[in-house]
């Protein structure tokens, strides 16, 4: 059976908040992200655009740009509470929803034909989100998730485009290879160099050739320059792996800092684990020098949630990792293999106790927010934690103040 | 050096001392069997290094010497040969050692014995004596619970601990523990030891479940079994075993007593949809009823069972993980069971209630998941 998939999209979605909040900043430069030296531009008005500047370019980079640009912090709470807001208003409408991410959902609305017509009924939808939260937002309306996403992005900013069944070919042929979602820089850049510009030429080459050029992606490229893609709007994601991560704002050396900061993201990570009744198998840690190098280490654990094991295993990793006598940009810490479940209790060690005290500390977490309770020697890294519960079948939190 | 030897009796003899022998050796000389010929007996032995066990075959000897033979030929020759005598020549120089059967001859070259590794001397040893089939009953008893653990490698044996008034074995992976001991023997001085996987497993096939005499000769790095006609040497582990009847539950409030096999088969039936990876299955007694549940929830499978049991003390729900409980129930023999908890996140306790033998005591000990209600 042909489907109708919708895909919506917040236009520039942490400016709108920002702008449905402070309206002097209407029709004006905004750019949204760290403001310190190694901030990321997390989002950027139309304006700004129009100086060059694009999301993910180094902050510094975007003012000398655009300097007249107003800088925010951004608040990734406030635009959490928002795309909840937003999320409701879609769950309440339409049957099946995926939200991929903070401004973005897939509705799959096949069958709703019988009864009043998609396109409609996606522009109903549309007007009422526009009206109830007062947040810009495009969509497209297609056979597919591919094609849908293609066409949003030509519709932007704040308007809407249907694709007609089997026009998906002529409606993709003109446009760059870009537009495809899986082209990246890298993607982008080799296409480039085979000479290929619009999805057009990808829809005429054979898929041997792709094939053979990228390997197992180059046939779902093919089939998605046909305006092919099977995938199924799926309602909810189920987390393989949580992580915390942290870019410090001057590359340091100071031991104490950096075991204080992986103390408190493993800590808060264990909590997290704990919360959402899950066990992990796998922990990586992840070390960024001075010079960009990046390197990780992983090693496989039996099934744990408790910090009095994660905690000095993720030192001694770090320790281990760190073998370059070079600054630090960064440090990140991954639990991976999760699965359902609680943890083992073992024999010979005084584990009953720490998990009464476990219990306690994760109580008062959960009443008071995950940071009411903390090591000390944690106590100083801020803006760990705070996020949403990773694993209520929502996408990954974006944040606004991201440093490279 | 020359004898004749029966093939079914040379065959069984090798057989029983060939799961010494690694598949792959560093040493090549470890991948034969070691002859050593004296008047009328043929001494047979295999190695690892670690562990050397060895037999004595009654043959017809002309001659003696030692030579080195090899094993998956022996072994794999001998298993196709109806009953009848072989006549084993070794021509020393040719270093090759010539097998005459009724259907012909084949030849095979040896490796010179003295190169074989030597035995260690057991200096200042103790030594214990006990039956037979109580040594292969507490191997088999205990051994499933040792633990696989190269970080923890006491725990990755059964540790012995011989007194005056009983005999203790133990085993544990530090999630469970079971302890077997005998209280109608004993000996005369007390023993502690921890004797790895590979010997027991070697000793719970061959020991036998008569009622003739172990002796097991120790110092503090080996120990030495001798029954029948076999003798095996060993490595201890080195090293202290933790302290297990400190985290034996004293005071357990909470008494169940039920039929094992019921218990049993409904564990391995819920767990079935329990997770993969975890196997956590829950138990829920409330008055006399004890409810097993399981929950997959990624895949949305869900079971639960109800069982009638004589339980005295307060409703308590704990989770397990079901291999652990299967493990266990299978490794005993009685009616029905004990199990006795205190608190969802105290160990469990597993004793059979029936079918022991006067003198023998069987604890089984399991530590439980954590379960967020």
């Amino acid at each position: 059976m042909e489907r109708s998939i919708l895909h919506m999209d917040l236009d520039t979605f942490f400016v709108s908040v920002e702008r449905l909040l402070d309206s002097r900043l209407r029709d004006r430069p905004i750019l949204i992200g760290g403001s310190g030296d190694r901030g990321v531009v997390a989002a950027c008005s139309y304006e700004a655009r129009a100086f060059g500047v694009h999301s993910a370019m180094p902050m510094r980079m975007a003012r000398e740009l655009c300097p007249e640009a107003i800088v925010i912090h951004g608040n990734s709470a406030t635009y959490s509470a928002h795309s909840q807001a937003v999320t409701e208003i879609v769950r309440e409408s339409v049957p099946v929803v995926e939200k991929a991410s903070v401004d973005e959902f897939y509705a799959d609305l096949t069958g709703v034909d019988r009864f009043l017509g998609t396109y409609k009924m996606a522009s109903e939808l549309r007007s009422r989100i526009a009206l109830e939260t007062g947040l810009p937002l495009s969509f497209g309306l297609s056979i597919n998730k591919t094609v849908s996403k293609v066409a949003t992005g030509v519709a932007k900013p704040n308007n809407q485009l249907r694709i007609a069944s089997g026009e998906e070919k002529t409606f993709l042929a003109p446009l760059s290879v870009r537009k495809i979602p899986m082209v990246g820089e890298k993607m982008y850049q080799s296409l480039r160099n085979l000479g290929v510009q619009t999805i057009g030429t990808v829809q005429e080459m054979p898929v041997d050739l792709l094939q053979q050029v990228f390997g197992k992606p180059g046939k779902t490229l093919w089939e998605k320059a046909q305006g092919v893609d099977p995938t199924p709007v799926v309602p909810t994601q189920e987390r393989k792996s949580i992580s915390a991560e942290r870019t410090f704002e001057r590359d340091t050396l100071d031991a104490q800092k950096l075991e204080g900061l992986l103390t408190a993201m493993v800590e808060n990570l264990c909590f997290q684990l704990r919360r959402g009744d899950k066990v992990t198998s796998e922990i990586t840690l992840k070390i960024r020098y001075a010079d960009f190098e990046t390197q990780t280490k992983q090693r496989k654990i039996p099934y744990t949630s408790a910090d009095h094991v994660l905690i000095p295993l993720a030192k001694s990793l770090f320790r281990e990792l760190h073998s370059r006598r070079l600054m630090v940009r960064l440090v990140g810490v991954r639990f991976g293999g999760l699965v359902g479940g609680g943890m083992q209790f073992q024999l010979f060690e005084q584990e009953a106790r720490v998990h009464q005290l476990y219990e306690a500390l994760d109580a008062v977490r959960k009443k008071y927010g995950d940071r009411a309770v903390v090591r000390a020697s944690g106590l100083h890294a801020r803006s760990i934690g705070g996020a949403s519960n990773p694993f209520d079948g929502g996408p990954p939190m974006l944040l606004a103040r991201r440093r490279q | 050096m020359k004898f004749i030897v029966s093939s079914g009796q040379l065959l069984r003899s090798l057989q029983s001392i060939s799961g010494v022998i690694n598949s792959n050796n560093t040493l090549p000389i470890l991948d034969n069997f070691l002859f050593s010929l004296a008047p009328s007996a043929l001494k047979i032995t295999a190695s690892d290094l670690e562990t050397t066990m060895s037999t004595t075959v009654r043959v017809e000897a002309d001659g003696d010497g030692l030579a080195a033979v090899p094993a998956r030929i022996l072994l794999d020759t001998l298993k196709s040969f109806p009953e009848q005598p072989l006549t084993f020549t070794f021509d020393a120089k040719a270093g090759v050692v010539e097998i005459s059967s009724d259907f012909g001859k084949y030849s095979v070259a040896f490796l010179d014995g003295t190169e074989f590794p030597q035995l260690p001397d057991l200096e200042n040893a103790s030594s214990a004596e006990l039956p037979a089939h109580v040594l292969t009953t507490a191997i088999q008893k205990t051994l499933f619970a040792a633990g696989n653990d190269d970080l923890r490698p006491v725990m990755s044996g059964v540790f012995f601990q011989f007194a005056a008034d009983s005999l203790t074995f133990v085993a544990t992976d530090a999630h469970k523990l079971v302890r077997y001991r005998r209280t109608d023997l004993g000996t005369d001085h007390t023993a502690e030891f921890i004797l790895p996987k590979k010997p027991l497993n070697l000793l719970k096939g061959s020991v036998g479940n008569g009622d003739n005499t172990v002796t097991i000769t120790h110092t503090a790095a080996n120990a030495r079994f001798e029954y029948d006609d076999t003798v095996l040497t060993c490595r201890l582990i080195d090293g202290k075993y933790p302290n297990y009847e400190a985290v034996i539950p004293r005071d357990n409030p909470n008494k169940m007593t039920l039929d094992r096999t019921s218990l049993l088969s409904s564990t391995k039936r819920v767990s079935i949809f329990a997770n993969k990876t975890t196997h956590q299955i829950r138990f829920k007694v409330a008055g006399n009823e004890l409810h097993i549940s399981a929950e997959d929830v990624d895949f949305a499978n869900k079971a639960h069972e109800r069982l009638t049991c004589h339980y005295e003390g307060n409703d308590i729900e704990i989770g397990f993980n079901s291999r652990f409980i299967a493990d266990m129930l299978g490794n005993l023999e009685s009616e029905e069971v004990r199990i006795e908890l205190s608190s969802p996140n105290r160990a469990g306790l597993i004793v059979p209630s029936d079918g022991t033998e006067n003198g023998e005591d069987v604890l089984m000990l399991v530590m439980p998941v954590m379960l967020n209600s």
